[in-house]
């Protein structure tokens, strides 16, 4: 299954849904699609104006570009996704999901396409590190049953 | 001077005789037939972009836990030693490989194995040396390290649960009904 993941960047959650045989749709593989395409070449232009314009399918004009262009990429991952794991309160340095305002429209697109989710909260102690993991685990666990 | 274009008008509901306003997932207009998934669902129209080149190189960094059994030297000997097309690199966090997505995926399934609760594999956008991100040509930690940075505190507890399962109960978050969502906004007051 493909299982989209919030924060997109995070190393743990991607890996832990690796190890239990599934697809996870990571904010990289959009990255890769952008920096590999021939028209980018100079930093830090990973985004040009036709991400704001492809972004207008998620939010409104008045939305600043600046969501609407993030909206360009994470949108897509929402959108081919079997279920979902979003994890939040991720530290704000959290790579590409500094934006607060992106952060809460993904979680609103996630939550609207009615597929399984299953929300945490970023871990502060050795405790509360497994027990996300455990139910990470067994989230995942739960929807390879469902699938058969 | 040529005369202004004029906007091209909407067709109209013989029935109604209001005009046809397209929404957000009609991928067809009743009406007219023509093709309406470039509209996006706040009325916009979309512009479709073309698709990236893919040449199904991909990159993925493998990272070693605090706790894990074999060292960044072990771990590129290890890799080397497969005789996969692919290009290694030795990071401090452990290796970075990119290669062929069929040969990265069989190389990651056989080096989990050397350590599987100390492994850690991610996905890596840019590619190996790319100069846009290569701290040997920018100078400083690349973007994505502090994060990587952030992550690595937890590895030691993530591979301690790995390794010793425990049932949980996941609880499933349901929505709540708007008397009870009235009543906390009071006391919200």
């Amino acid at each position: 299954m493909k299982i989209a993941i919030f924060p997109p960047n995070s190393m743990i959650l991607a890996d832990l849904v690796e190890r239990r045989g599934h697809e996870p749709l990571v904010m990289q593989r959009q990255i890769r699609k952008k920096v590999t395409s021939a028209e980018i070449d100079s930093p830090p232009l990973n985004i040009t104006t036709k991400e704001p314009i492809e972004g207008l399918k998620y939010a409104a004009i008045e939305v600043p570009s600046g969501v609407r262009g993030r909206m360009a990429l994470f949108g897509p991952l929402i959108e081919e996704a079997d279920a979902a794991i979003i994890m939040e309160d991720a530290p704000f340095g959290f790579g590409c999901v500094g934006c607060a305002r992106t952060n809460e429209l993904c979680m609103f697109n996630i939550r609207k396409r009615n597929i399984p989710v299953l929300e945490v909260t970023y871990p502060t102690s050795s405790e509360e590190t497994m027990e996300l993991v455990n139910k990470i685990n067994e989230f995942l666990d739960g929807l390879e049953d469902k699938n058969g | 001077m040529s005369p202004p274009k004029k906007p091209e008008s909407l067709p109209k509901n013989p029935d109604s005789g209001k005009e046809y306003t397209p929404k957000a997932g009609h991928d067809k207009s009743p009406e007219t037939g023509k093709d309406n998934s470039n509209i996006a669902e706040t009325g916009c129209l979309l512009h479709q972009s073309e698709p990236a080149e893919e040449d199904g190189k991909i990159t993925k960094m493998i990272i070693l836990g605090p706790s894990a059994k074999i060292s960044n030297t072990e771990l590129v000997r290890n890799l080397h030693m497969m005789e996969f097309p692919l290009t290694i690199k030795t990071t401090c966090y452990g290796a970075a490989i990119s290669g062929e997505k069929e040969d990265v995926d069989e190389v990651i399934k056989r080096i989990r194995k050397l350590d599987p609760y100390n492994i850690f594999i991610k996905d890596r956008g840019f590619p190996l040396g790319d100069p846009r991100r290569c701290r040997a040509k920018r100078g400083g930690a690349r973007e994505g390290f502090h994060q990587l940075e952030k992550e690595f505190e937890l590895l030691d507890d993530v591979s301690k649960a790995l390794k010793n399962p425990r049932k949980v109960k996941v609880k499933k978050v349901e929505k709540i009904s708007p008397e009870e969502f009235k009543k906390i906004a009071r006391e919200c007051k």
